[in-house]
């Protein structure tokens, strides 16, 4: 049976980076999702951009699990000659929280990393200009997009 | 303390000149001062596309005098088109106080009116809280027709004004 | 504040949040002489945190406040929302609701690129009654809306299953007549704007953005598609009935604000074929098929894809078996291109009179990046 590209691009990872990624699926057609541990996060994603041309960064966000002890970070990325979306995972613990930053890999994911940091309370080490990026900065409230968030925040 | 009276009251005991006149003057003077409202060019939230076809070719804003400008100093009202964020809350109280008397402030939308679709937003603010507001205007975004309706209540407003400009005495 | 250091020898201008080009965020510009050094974009005046709220919103509630994310081009963000709660809730679509979808989306396609169109103009400094005509065109593109839908920027139109209504009685031939008469105005803007010399110099080799740099920065839309790259969502992961419309990729090589410019253009020369080929082979059929006013979706997640007049943008949407989301991340395309923005200063040599130019040649929407 042939191998669509994505199950190809799966099979590649896996030979590679045994060690490096926990689960791969193919989502839909040019769709992959792949969670990836949180040691060696850095190097799986030089291969990606390096190995697999994966060069275009998209967006990056955060998703709050707090029954599960956990909040996942995820990375958007495309591949501009095979237009593949990878959505890239890790968990991190949900009291210290903290990753390597990817703005060594994908520059544009500088935006996304403070609004990160600010909504979720992630700590990227290595990020060239952590500053709020939407909250005021005299914000005093919290993690506004944590689950257990209350009320409003500091005074305009 | 000193009592503030009216301009009416000062000319009238400096010269003299009887009430009638004086309340023509007075109607002329309103009615000068209610077709050249200048709104600052301050368009916050979603509804700056419809603020924009008012002041378009079709809904024309400035046959009433309204002309939005970009220099704070020489306008005397804010519209308040929009949401107003808590970042953006502080420079709406800054642009009121570098505005020279007389001023007026105007909400356009339900937003800054009451929060709007995002009333149980962590980062939105109402305007009254920050600036005292003259003319609300709700909808979302109101229709150019509701917009004018309600620059005309300010006219309105502004033409029956008696204590002209700042306190005298 | 929370900025970084100036050199000695630098004058930091702020472009403060209040200012005559649209939106509102501040933009700080480091300038030595004419010559801008570096641009640091302070985003976040008009965050409104509707990533948060959509949280406390069952799913066709959360239409309501997602569609006022840009407002210019409410259309394809609503879609794209509905298309993610589509994929969550394992929801079918009949043919005829997707051209329909496909109609008002290139409509309100057209809209956004006349707004920034006439930015842009505006942004020269030279040409601002530009701004006042195209608002007359926008008239007839929010009639239609009006007479399709009941309102002009904000319709709410698109919901999970379909549209909400069908084609009133004549109004193919109204979508006709308004065409050809956009067509005619275009024709005449291409000659008296972009054919213009002093249109040519203020825009031409302004800010240019190569290739590599485009892809490595993560930029998106005309912005992308300015720069060479052939990459469109229409066409890559076809939604909607673009599977079935004949359009091309408008690509432009020169990377400067007039490519960006070009672009937007001929993507409206584009849509307006694509509105009367929809006009002319709309399928018959129903336009809606039920769903569930207050629905559960199962643990899951869904992520769409699609392209708004900025660019594309995405909706992740996450379930966990409640009638809310658990949680709707927003890939905004404008928060992509606003890093774009900011390292322009550093690739290519801008000048304070150019500021403005870039800025509208980008056409951000900072309702946009902020949510």
């Amino acid at each position: 049976m042939p191998e669509s590209a994505e199950e190809a691009l799966i099979e590649a990872l896996r030979a590679e980076h045994l060690d490096l990624v926990e689960e791969a699926r193919v989502i839909r057609p040019k769709r992959v999702a792949i969670l990836a541990r949180r040691e060696g996060f850095l190097d799986l994603a030089r291969a990606l951009r390096d190995e697999h041309g994966f060069l275009h960064p998209v967006s990056a966000g955060a998703v709050d699990y707090p029954k599960e002890y956990r909040i996942q970070m995820i990375y958007y990325l495309m591949n501009p000659s095979s237009r593949f979306m990878l959505t890239l995972r890790v968990d991190l613990p949900r009291d210290e929280a903290s990753l390597p930053s990817m703005t060594r890999i994908w520059e544009a994911m500088s935006f996304h990393e403070r609004e990160a940091k600010e909504m979720f309370g992630i700590d990227f080490e290595g990020h060239p200009n952590m500053v709020p990026l939407l909250l005021p900065p005299d914000w005093r409230g919290g993690y506004p997009l944590r689950k257990d968030f209350e009320g409003e925040g500091a005074e305009p | 303390m000193q009592e503030e009276t009216t301009i009416k009251e000062r000319i009238f005991e400096r010269y003299h000149i009887p009430m009638p006149i004086y309340n023509v003057i007075e109607y002329i003077a309103g009615w000068a001062r209610k077709y050249s409202i200048w709104p600052i060019h301050f368009v916050t939230g979603c509804c700056s596309p419809e603020f924009m076809q008012v002041s378009g070719s079709r809904f024309d804003m400035e046959r009433l005098g309204i002309l939005p400008f970009a220099s704070v100093r020489q306008c005397d009202c804010i519209m308040v088109v929009g949401v107003v964020s808590r970042k953006m809350a502080m420079r709406v109280k800054y642009l009121y106080e570098q505005m020279g008397e007389p001023k007026y402030v105007v909400s356009v939308g339900a937003c800054p009116t009451g929060k709007g679709p995002f009333y149980d937003s962590y980062a939105t603010v109402k305007v009254d809280e920050v600036v005292p507001v003259d003319v609300y205007i709700p909808g979302c975004p109101p229709r150019p027709e509701a917009i004018i309706h309600g620059m005309m209540i300010l006219q309105e407003k502004i033409r029956k004004e008696v204590k002209v400009g700042a306190r005298v005495g | 504040m929370s900025e970084p250091e100036i050199k000695p020898d630098i004058m930091r201008i702020s472009w403060g949040p209040q200012h005559p080009m649209s939106g509102q965020t501040r933009i700080l510009l480091d300038v030595d002489g004419e010559i801008v050094h570096r641009l640091i974009a302070d985003l976040g005046f008009t965050h409104r945190g509707i990533e948060k709220i959509l949280e406390n919103r069952t799913f066709m509630k959360g239409i309501i406040p997602i569609e006022r994310m840009v407002m210019v081009d409410t259309a394809n963000i609503g879609l794209g929302y509905v298309l993610a709660i589509e994929e969550a809730l394992g929801v079918e679509v009949p043919e005829r609701a997707n051209w329909i979808r496909s109609m008002i989306c290139e409509m309100a396609r057209i809209n956004s690129h006349l707004y920034a169109f006439g930015l842009q103009a505006e942004a020269t400094g030279y040409f601002p009654a530009v701004f006042l005509w195209t608002t007359v065109d926008r008239e007839v593109l929010l009639d239609l809306f009006e007479r399709l839908t009941g309102a002009r920027w904000s319709y709410n139109f698109f919901l999970p299953g379909g549209v909400n209504a069908d084609l009133p009685e004549g109004f193919q031939d109204k979508v006709i007549e308004g065409i050809q008469y956009l067509r005619g105005r275009f024709a005449q803007y291409w000659d008296a704007m972009v054919e213009n010399a002093i249109f040519e110099m203020r825009c031409e080799g302004v800010a240019v953005l190569t290739r590599e740099d485009a892809l490595r920065l993560g930029a998106t839309g005309p912005v992308l598609r300015g720069s060479g790259v052939d990459m469109d969502v229409r066409r890559d992961e076809p939604y909607a009935a673009y599977g079935d419309l004949n359009f091309k990729v408008i690509t432009e090589t020169a990377g400067d604000s007039m490519a960006r410019l070009k672009v937007r253009f001929h993507e409206i020369g584009q849509s307006l074929d694509m509105i009367e080929q929809v006009a002319n082979e709309v399928p018959g059929g129903p336009v809606r098929t039920r769903a569930p006013l207050f629905a559960r979706a199962k643990p899951g997640e869904a992520l769409s894809r699609v392209e708004t007049a900025r660019g594309e943008l995405g909706i992740h949407m996450f379930t966990d078996g409640g009638m809310n989301p658990y949680r709707v991340k927003i890939n905004s395309p404008t928060l992509r291109n606003m890093y774009v923005f900011e390292r322009l200063a550093e690739l290519d040599e801008v000048l304070i009179a150019d500021v403005p130019v870039v800025i509208n040649s980008i056409d951000p929407w900072y309702l946009d990046s902020d949510r």
